[in-house]
């Protein structure tokens, strides 16, 4: 075993352009919040997003536009959260910026 | 597996989802594709400097994403002693060799929930997200909600 403890900036600074992330978590429990806002300070792009029961953490990667395809069995907030707001406005519409690959 | 069967995701995707006979006893089988995420990003309660980690309360899918992925990134809401882990080893839902980062992060689930630490939401701060989202803002929140933590 060895220490592996860095800084927030040093572990966003491993994720690289096009990879495929898995977000752990479910809706708004427990998912990495805070290390996605971390992300949307880099200038990371074209991420692939996995999860069960993606949520938050994933919701605010399409908001900004860095992620690019989700593949998931459920994407949401639930509750009085409702629906994905980010995924939605990257998904909807004419010209969507954001690919669901729903039942993956 | 034998679980697909009945389901329409078989026809539907195709590029995940294939039937074929096992070479075990001939039977139709439906085989699923793998995603390997080449990182997890997983927030838990516990974990030690070596990438050990305790989940406390549900834990969903979270120690089968951290072994399908390449290797995991966590954030954590404290770093505790590895005592913790050898108290009860069977409690560690995630070991130090699939972990290549460990972020101490109180807080990391926020505005959402992280049981039994915060057991709701802000609800302040998610409609402050919610209305960043429909002005095309969240850069410039996400950035108040760091609070200076990159």
């Amino acid at each position: 075993m060895y220490e592996k403890v860095m800084s927030l900036n040093q572990a966003t600074d491993l994720i690289k352009d096009g990879m495929l992330l898995g977000i752990g978590g479910n809706g708004m429990h427990r998912t990495p919040t805070i290390f996605s806002m971390a992300l949307t300070q880099k200038p990371v792009k074209e991420l692939k997003i996995c999860g069960t029961a993606l949520g938050l953490a994933a919701d605010i990667l399409f908001a900004t536009n860095q992620a690019d395809t989700a593949y998931f069995g459920f994407f949401g907030l639930e509750n009085e959260a409702g629906l994905a707001p980010g995924m939605r406005k990257a998904m909807e519409g004419a010209e969507p910026k954001a690919r669901a690959i729903e039942g993956s | 597996m034998g679980g697909m069967w009945g389901s329409d995701l078989v026809a539907l995707r195709p590029e995940f989802f294939r039937a074929m006979k096992s070479p075990f006893d001939g039977t139709e089988v439906v085989c699923v594709k793998a995603l390997v995420p080449d990182y997890a990003i997983i927030h838990v309660q516990e974990a030690d400097v070596y990438g050990n980690c305790r989940i406390l309360g549900p834990s969903y899918q979270d120690a089968l994403l951290a072994r399908a992925a390449k290797k995991t990134i966590i954030t954590t809401e404290r770093i505790v002693g590895t005592y913790r882990m050898k108290e009860e080893p069977k409690l560690t839902a995630i070991p130090h060799f699939l972990v290549e980062a460990v972020v101490e992060l109180p807080g990391g689930a926020k505005p959402g929930i992280c049981y039994p630490e915060y057991q709701a939401v802000e609800w302040p701060k998610h409609k402050a997200y919610q209305k960043a989202v429909k002005e095309g803002q969240v850069v410039q929140y996400a950035q108040s909600m760091l609070e200076g933590r990159l």
